[in-house]
């Protein structure tokens, strides 16, 4: 199938302002927006900067916006984007290093910020060995497990875009992760890090993160969950 | 770029879906009951201070501009209301809401309601329009 390609271009002290540059390109419907860009690579334009490593949704380098809507580009097929008009920037909110790059440092700071590890100082379990947790405690949290770090939801957030000093989704996320992990202890110092005025009260429950998300996390519901153990104290609900 | 363009940018270009419309027609329509605020305060206090600026201020009010205007305020504090509402609903008290489908359904109900209310108290006030300035319906 034949489609109408825009890539936005950009790079910074070359002179150049941002543009698009617009081809018209034979692909397989089945194609993924990933194969479409390094087509346009080996083709058309060797300059053309993304990231991307892995190429199967696992890395989470690739995040752009793809019509509109943030999206991993090898995960999404031509086809499913039905129109043949097919227009890529990068993701909004963060600066543009080049082309589809972007400076994701702002973002890793906040991520940082909620201290995204295990924190337990308390002695070992008697023999030793590993704190053990139940099947339920552990689903507890599982749906924040799986953030790949790709900055979708974060950059396809109004708050985010306004105010760069909002941790974001993808922080709240990773904080949530900890939060309700049984085996933790630093809950109520991450709830206190999420009840500023750069915390959790920024989010407007817009849901555009949770329909960005590649990993369909319900970073909404996370987000809310997170608000209401501030609220009341408490973490089970 | 400034984060005021990428914010307006993003608030027209991307394609966020019924959480996105909502959000933006609750700014609006809070902007606009705060400028009827703001100028509903002025002219009230005129009354006070330049008395006959007052009664030429409500033969403003009467015109047919400024009557579209009000038909535009009222969806402006009902959808605010109602919404504001549902934000509030959702966030605090209906955890089963936090889902994707039932976020974009609780956002056409919104509409919803909102029209319910506004239409009859727009039809009244397009009503008087029509019969004070025009002079339909017997006026
Ligand atoms: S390249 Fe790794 S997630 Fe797409």
């Amino acid at each position: 199938m034949q489609i109408n390609l825009k890539i936005f271009r950009y790079l910074p002290d070359s002179g150049n302002k941002p543009h698009y540059d617009k081809y018209v390109m034979e692909v397989n419907p089945t194609d993924r927006v990933l194969d479409v860009l390094e087509q346009v690579r080996a083709d058309n334009d060797p300059s053309l900067a993304y990231r991307r490593s892995c190429a199967h949704g696992v890395c989470g380098s690739d995040a752009m916006q793809i019509n509109g809507h943030n999206a991993l580009a090898c995960k999404v097929l031509v086809k499913d984007l039905d129109s043949t008009d097919i227009t890529i920037e990068p993701l909004r909110g963060l600066n543009v290093l080049r082309d589809l790059i972007v400076d994701m440092e702002p973002f890793f700071d906040h991520f940082r910020s909620v201290q995204p590890y295990f924190i337990n100082d308390s002695e070992l379990p008697a023999d030793g060995k590993e704190r053990l947790q139940s099947p339920t405690e552990r689903e507890r949290f599982d749906d924040t497990t799986k953030c790949i770090l790709c900055a979708a939801c974060t950059s396809s957030c109004p708050s985010f875009w306004a105010d760069g000093k909002y941790v974001g989704p993808a922080a709240i996320v990773n904080a949530h992760r900890f939060i309700y992990d049984s085996r933790d202890t630093a809950a109520t110092e991450r709830l206190e890090i999420m009840n500023e005025a750069t915390g959790v009260w920024r989010c407007r429950t817009i849901f555009n993160c949770t329909e960005a998300c590649p990993r369909d996390i319900k970073i909404t519901k996370a987000i809310a969950e997170v608000k209401k153990a501030i609220i009341t104290g408490k973490l089970e609900n | 770029m400034s984060s005021f363009k990428t914010t307006m940018i993003g608030y027209v270009g991307y394609r966020g879906r019924e959480g996105q419309i909502s959000f933006l027609l609750h700014r609006i329509t809070g902007l606009g009951t705060a400028l009827f605020l703001t100028i509903h305060i002025l002219d009230t206090s005129l009354v006070y201070f330049f008395p006959q600026l007052y009664s030429h201020a409500i033969d403003v009010y009467r015109t047919t501009a400024f009557g579209i205007g009000e038909i535009a305020l009222v969806f402006s504090v009902l959808f605010h209301g109602v919404n504001g509402l549902r934000v509030a609903y959702v966030d605090l008290i209906a955890p089963k809401l936090w889902t994707i489908p039932k976020s974009r359904s609780s956002v056409r109900w919104t509409l919803a309601v909102t029209l319910i209310l506004w239409l009859p108290a727009a039809g009244i006030m397009l009503y008087n329009i029509l019969r004070h300035n025009y002079g339909l319906f017997g006026g």
